[in-house]
């Protein structure tokens, strides 16, 4: 499908793909490339210009943004565009009314998200004293209160330190076990190299590359293009062919392990 | 309402229009509005966005020039029942092709008068209209409130859409439902946008401080406007064209439709 913004920036290109249930997919890319836009499409708020998009075995343009949210959650890059409550607990509320759900159901859930991403103690505290990394849980918290199958992060680890990065993983490896389908946009790619997620190369608005990120993220040639630095891991192993070692993307423990077998040998 | 924006932000250009001196352009704009209000003619008013027309032509803006027309078309149509719905109701009018000609060109005029600062807007950078209103003794303090309004309009803009984006796919649905409740819908909409808005002006005012805004009294200035060869001859043909239409108006009785 293609998208053309209104101003005639064409932001998606010729882009196809096929996203199956429980995948972990990262989209990457500079800025601009289209990330964003093509996340955007998941659950209707644009519509592509050409082409169609399908979700769950339904033609976005045929369903509201309303009826589409309840199966794909986007959690945006800047949490504060979304808070307006005078609490964390009201905060997380207000999609499950939207979507209409009866009280008890409400309770549970707001509890239940905001246990999982610990701010089950900040429930009664308005959104707008926590901290970046706690405004970042509940924006997150809010989508996972209504438990949409597909859950969409735009670039979740922007302002994040490490620690909140590490947590962000394991979150997404349980939403995973779960069953859910995770989305997620980043140029991040420590970050994405120890997700290891299927990736999507993206540049000018097109589908560069598709794969593994074992496959991706060695590819030099590829990521240049793309304007990325591999993981320093891939840029160190790259550098060990003298030894008999190839780029590949592993773990720092395993690939110390390789080069202790070799100086062994 | 974006397209409508869109027509009132500088488009940069080199044309011999983006290069006159923005005081020469607010003056031209000045005039073209005077007169539209001295007509309620529907042909002279259609005169007037000719030639607006022709000046967004050798702008290079005729595109977003269009736009920003077409868009108030929403708003000029609520004028124009305005206008008609108090000369019937309130004034007692009876109803009449007449009254109905009167109101519509009461709206039509809005149309001359919006193209002209449309243009005045999408050639004149917010700098040189800050130029400008110092050159017309307009306190700086005032000049840069005006001037960091206009910047900022189009950030808001964006900011505005990035929280629709998040509110909508939180089910809000904001044409849904009687009135009274849809104005309660854009409260999760309203919130974010003062939020962000506060916010920006407190970043504003320290970015102006560490920058020592306001350390002198006496400003000085890198740029400085001086009229040109080019902008007399726009004055002296804008200036006469002028004085034609007002000679006409009130010594010339001619009937127009």
């Amino acid at each position: 499908m293609e998208h053309v913004y209104p101003n005639g920036v064409k932001a998606l290109d010729g882009v196809s793909l096929r996203i199956g249930e429980g995948e972990v997919v990262a989209v990457m890319g500079e800025n601009g490339a289209g990330k964003t836009t093509l996340l955007k499409h998941l659950n209707g708020l644009l519509k592509p210009t050409r082409g169609r998009v399908i979700v769950d075995g339904k033609d976005t343009r045929e369903a509201t943004v309303a009826e589409l949210s309840r199966k794909v959650g986007i959690v945006f890059q800047n949490a504060e565009d979304m808070f307006f409550s005078g609490s964390v607990w009201e905060e997380t509320e207000f999609a499950l009314r939207n979507f209409g759900f009866s009280e008890d159901v409400i309770s549970k859930r707001v509890e239940w998200a905001l246990r999982f991403m610990e701010l089950w103690d900040y429930r009664s505290k308005s959104p707008f004293m926590l901290s970046g990394g706690e405004k970042k849980r509940l924006a997150l918290a809010v989508i996972l209160a209504w438990s949409p199958e597909i859950i969409v992060l735009d670039e979740p680890t922007i302002g994040q330190d490490q620690l909140q990065k590490e947590k962000m993983i394991e979150v997404i490896r349980l939403l995973n076990t779960q069953g859910k389908t995770v989305i997620l946009s980043s140029h991040d790619i420590e970050f994405v190299a120890e997700l290891r997620p299927r990736i999507i190369l993206m540049s000018g608005g097109r589908i560069v590359g598709d794969g593994r990120a074992e496959d991706i993220l060695t590819n030099m040639s590829l990521l240049e293009s793309c304007r990325l630095i591999p993981p320093q891991i891939v840029q160190l192993t790259s550098r060990l062919g003298f030894m008999g070692i190839r780029a590949k993307l592993a773990s720092p423990e395993d690939v110390a392990k390789e080069i202790a077998e070799r100086i062994r040998v | 309402m974006s397209a409508l924006l869109q027509g009132l932000q500088f488009h940069p250009g080199k044309t011999i229009i983006h290069r006159l001196d923005p005081r020469v352009k607010l003056v031209i704009s000045i005039l073209l509005l005077a007169t539209t209000l001295m007509y309620l003619e529907v042909t002279v008013i259609t005169l007037v966005i000719v030639v607006e027309a022709l000046i967004a032509y050798a702008a290079r803006v005729v595109g977003r020039w269009a736009r920003t027309v077409y868009g108030a078309a929403p708003l000029i149509a609520l004028v124009f029942l305005m206008n008609y719905t108090a000369n019937v109701f309130m004034m007692g009018e009876a109803f009449s092709v007449e009254g109905l000609y009167r109101a519509f060109a009461a709206a039509y005029r809005l149309v001359a008068l919006l193209a002209a600062f449309s243009i005045f807007f999408l050639t004149t950078t917010p700098e040189e209209l800050g130029m400008a209103l110092t050159k017309l003794k307009v306190p700086y303090i005032y000049t840069f409130a005006f001037i960091s309004a206009i910047r900022f309009a189009p950030v808001l803009a964006q900011e505005l859409q990035s929280i629709l984006d998040a509110q909508r796919s939180r089910g809000l649905e904001l044409d849904k439902g009687g009135p009274l409740t849809r104005a309660r819908r854009y409260i999760p909409v309203l919130v974010p946008l003062l939020v962000s808005v506060l916010r920006r002006s407190y970043e504003l005012a320290e970015a102006m401080e560490v920058k020592c805004f306001g350390a002198k009294k006496e400003r000085t200035y890198l740029k400085t406007l001086r009229l040109g060869r080019r902008d007399y001859a726009a004055l002296s043909l804008a200036i006469p064209l002028f004085t034609l239409a007002a000679y006409i108006r009130v010594m010339v009785p001619i009937e127009l439709p």
